[in-house]
């Protein structure tokens, strides 16, 4: 098993060179400069230029490029240009609160979305499937962005019950300067802080995480509907195992495995989906912070956190391929 | 039992939802839902409105722009004049005594240079524009500035004002730019900074001991990133925010019609207006360009799709920038929506009908897409073969910057004295963005900039917004009105130039 992670460590390498050209060469060509937006509207043509040496965007592209390769192999992505700090600090400081979100998204898709799948392929065309259908369409088909403004409306505005934006209210106390706001809090026994992290993390997290619930229900269903014809389910039951033990724990751990993969393609979606709905909730993660980068075609901050991006969706796969083989013994890595 | 238990458990969680949302809003704590944000901890790394608010109350500029008198008034400096004999001369006194948050140092003139210098050469300083007049800038004595400028600039307060931030030349000497910048950032302005989290807030607190905080403002004052207008709404409806900056005329209805807030509305200090190059063909023929203006009706976009949140600008400026004068405006620069005229200036031009495209940002000014469309068949009924394009913004803004859009629908920003924003777009050099190049405007600008003469300058302003309309490098469209939504638990009344001053808001008792 070693051997082989370590041949998919190796194989992600190319992918990374790839994705940081493919990156450089398409933000590049993207109109637009960043000097001319970065700077004040009463900036004259000289500031301008010398916003651009300073940038070193009055070189050649393949020298741009090579340079920025030779800075990234000794950890340095550059300077962000709007933000005049490490591209690395900058990303740091905003990446927590895009994993926490991703997470207790997950957390939440899973803890609707597996039950929902399991009942509902337990028990086809009943009312059970049809509701549980009916949870899984609504989030697959919901855009998040208008879930997510209706939720500010509807659960913020009208209901009052929670925060519409942001990550944390001012002057409570938070447990540590992680990043991490409600897993710090909790450590450090700050209750009022987690709360308030958990207050503000609800919305943004359904939001996000109401896709991913819709897909997993359904495959769980379909995976569930088929496991259920095997022969061991049908032996289990003939020796007297309760129905609840059958289909939680023979029946469930056989179906989880595509659920696992279709999990996995969806918690890198998770990142995606956050940079949307980071913006509508005024979460102030790496998502809203690519799409000011973006807007203001701050060329090192796009790549620096495309980069993290692509290396997070292949330390995903990473687990994947390992829980694949806690899930069911059979599947083996090595050849 | 099991159901009685879940139904306890999902009662109990709602509660506690609901039971805490309190409001932000505790006494004496204001919450600003803002649209940007400030991008760096160094004072002069950043050229966003914003970041010239926050750090002119916090660190300290020389003096603001004060709306309600229609004049420069000192916050920093006490006084200023210019030397008679040298109009190249100008001299700033400091207000003696004035102690610095938290270590109590007093102003000198010495941080004033030394703030100066800074602008000039820190590596990451986008405010070199706001001091490109000054040559330079020296200690007369512990509370004198002498600024020498490169030409006689009469502009020069609008550059300076508001936009000149005095940071310690003790603090940056002793802990280096990043410290004094993260850690130090003390100043001789009436809120302290508290918190600064880039991207989500940036608190302030009042400081007691200086004499501009008056007791009825805030003690903390929290600016809050909200991008979306209805996010904004919804949180001040909510009470989670007190001030809603920016409310699009669609979403006003919705304040106004709550009990908890208003809608608070002011003339914006940004002037709207259709650029055509005269680089480029067509726009190379006036004829053409003046019937463009004849053919917009804008009193009936404004009334339409506006809903009336805009004043007509009859020239280049409305009743909030410096040298307007009514009468003036009616009788020689209004350009009446007169399509029969348009026609004819239309066909006297030679135009053959060839496409021309204008471009319009989206979503960056009010309801932007929306006038752009109702002016095309506008131009279209008097002959021009006008059709929209709406690039992305970063697009169209740096092709603007470049000179490379012949017609298009912008808006200037921070045009109180209308002479530097004038000069950029309309004197030959001034910037590419329309490139004009006519004698006469470059002659009444030159003049207006050189006259220290109030009176004898609004004069010479005048002139030059009759040699611009003449030349019809532009057609002023309108100024849109800015819609605060304001808590009824606070007392505000926003400025045209969307600044926010802690020292502006009283909290009710």
């Amino acid at each position: 098993m070693v051997g082989y992670l370590l041949r998919r460590a190796i194989g992600t390498i190319p992918v990374i060179l790839l994705i940081s050209l493919l990156v450089f060469l398409l933000i590049h060509a993207a109109p637009g400069d960043p000097a001319d937006l970065l700077l004040s509207d009463q900036a004259t043509p000289q500031d301008v230029a010398e916003a651009r040496h300073r940038w070193g965007l009055d070189q050649p592209l393949y020298v741009q490029y090579l340079r920025f390769l030779v800075n990234v192999l000794k950890g340095d992505f550059g300077t962000s240009f709007r933000y005049s700090d490490p591209v690395i600090t900058v990303i740091g400081e905003r990446l927590p609160a895009t994993i926490e979100l991703a997470v207790v998204s997950l957390l939440i898709a899973v803890a609707l979305g597996l039950p929902l799948g399991v009942w509902a392929g337990a028990k086809p065309n009943s009312w059970a499937d049809n509701l549980g259908s009916f949870f899984g369409f609504f989030g697959i088909s919901m855009p998040n962005f208008w879930f997510g403004i209706m939720l500010i409306l509807v659960v913020a505005g009208y209901l009052n019950w929670l925060p519409s934006s942001g990550r944390s209210t001012y002057g409570i106390a938070r447990g540590s300067e992680t990043g991490f706001y409600i897993t710090a809090s909790l450590l450090a026994g700050n209750l009022a802080a987690a709360w308030d992290g958990v207050r503000h993390i609800i919305l943004p997290a359904i939001a996000l995480g109401t896709n991913m619930m819709g897909i997993i229900m359904r495959v769980t269903r379909s995976a569930v509907l088929e496991v259920m014809h095997e022969d061991f389910v049908r032996t289990a039951r003939a020796k007297g195992v309760p129905e609840r033990a059958v289909l939680w724990r023979h029946v469930l751990r056989n179906a989880l495995v595509p659920v696992i993969s279709v999990g996995g393609l969806e918690l890198g979606g998770l990142l995606s989906g956050s940079i949307i709905v980071e913006t509508v909730f005024a979460w102030p993660g790496s998502g809203s912070l690519l799409i000011s980068a973006i807007e203001s075609r701050d060329y090192p901050l796009i790549t620096g956190i495309v980069i993290i991006y692509t290396l997070a969706f292949v330390a995903i796969n990473f687990m994947i391929d390992i829980l694949y083989g806690f899930v069911d013994p059979r599947i083996r890595f090595e050849k | 039992m099991v159901r009685t238990r879940w139904a306890f458990i999902v009662a109990a969680a709602i509660a506690a939802c609901s039971a805490g949302t309190q409001p932000a809003a505790a006494r004496g704590r204001v919450t600003v839902g803002v649209t940007e944000t400030i991008a760096s901890y160094d004072p002069y790394a950043d050229s966003v409105s914003l970041a010239y608010s926050i750090w002119c109350q916090v660190l300290g500029c020389l003096g603001v722009y004060d709306y309600s008198k229609a004049d420069y008034v000192g916050m920093l400096a006490e006084s200023w004049e210019v030397d008679k004999a040298n109009p190249n001369i100008w001299t700033f006194h400091l207000r003696h005594g004035l102690k610095r948050q938290n270590d109590g140092k007093e102003l000198t003139a010495d941080d004033v240079v030394f703030s100066f210098h800074r602008v000039n050469t820190d590596p990451q300083s986008q405010q070199k524009q706001n001091v490109a007049p000054v040559k330079e800038m020296t200690v007369v004595d512990k509370y004198t500035v002498r600024v020498v400028t490169k030409q006689p600039t009469a502009t020069l307060l609008e550059y300076l004002f508001d936009r000149f931030i005095i940071t310690g030349k003790d603090l940056y000497e002793k802990y280096g730019a990043r410290d004094a910048d993260r850690k130090y950032l003390w100043g001789w302005g009436p809120y302290k900074l508290k918190e600064l989290e880039i991207g989500q807030r940036i608190v302030l607190e009042k400081d007691p001991a200086n004499p501009e905080g008056k007791p009825e403002n805030s003690d903390t004052l929290i600016f809050t990133v909200m991008r979306e207008p209805e996010q904004r709404v919804t949180a001040l409806l909510n009470n989670e925010i007190q001030i809603a900056e920016f409310i699009p005329p669609q979403l006003a209805a919705r304040v106004r019609e709550s009990k908890s807030a208003k809608v608070a509305e002011v003339s914006s200090v940004e002037i709207m207006f259709l650029a055509m190059s005269p680089k480029y063909k067509p726009w190379d023929n006036l004829k053409l360009r003046q019937a463009v203006c004849y053919a917009i009706d804008r009193d009936s976009i404004i009334k339409n799709i506006l809903d009336g949140e805009a004043d007509r600008l009859d020239g280049p400026i409305g009743p909030v920038q410096y040298g307007y004068d009514p009468v003036y405006a009616k009788q020689s620069l209004f350009i009446p929506y007169d399509p029969a005229k348009a026609k004819q200036l239309v066909n006297e031009s030679g135009y053959r009908g060839e496409p021309v495209d204008l471009y319009t940002p989206v979503g960056r000014y009010i309801d932007d897409k929306e006038v752009t469309q109702a002016m095309i068949p506008m131009l279209n009924a008097v002959g021009i073969n006008a059709r929209l394009r709406t690039p992305e913004w970063a697009t169209l803004w740096s092709d603007v910057q470049r000179g490379k859009t012949p017609f298009y629908y912008m808006g200037r920003g921070s045009v109180v004295d209308p002479s530097p924003a004038l000069s950029q777009y309309f004197e030959t050099g001034g910037s590419p963005r329309i490139g004009v190049s006519d004698p006469g405007i470059d002659k009444a600008l030159a003049a207006e900039s050189v006259d220290f003469d109030p009176a004898s300058r609004k004069k010479q302003l005048n002139l030059a917004f009759k040699a611009i309309e003449d030349a019809a490098p532009a057609c002023f469209m309108w100024g849109h009105h800015l819609l605060h939504g304001i808590s009824n638990s606070i007392e505000f009344k926003p400025d045209p130039g969307g600044r926010i001053f802690g020292t502006q808001i009283t909290v009710k008792q």
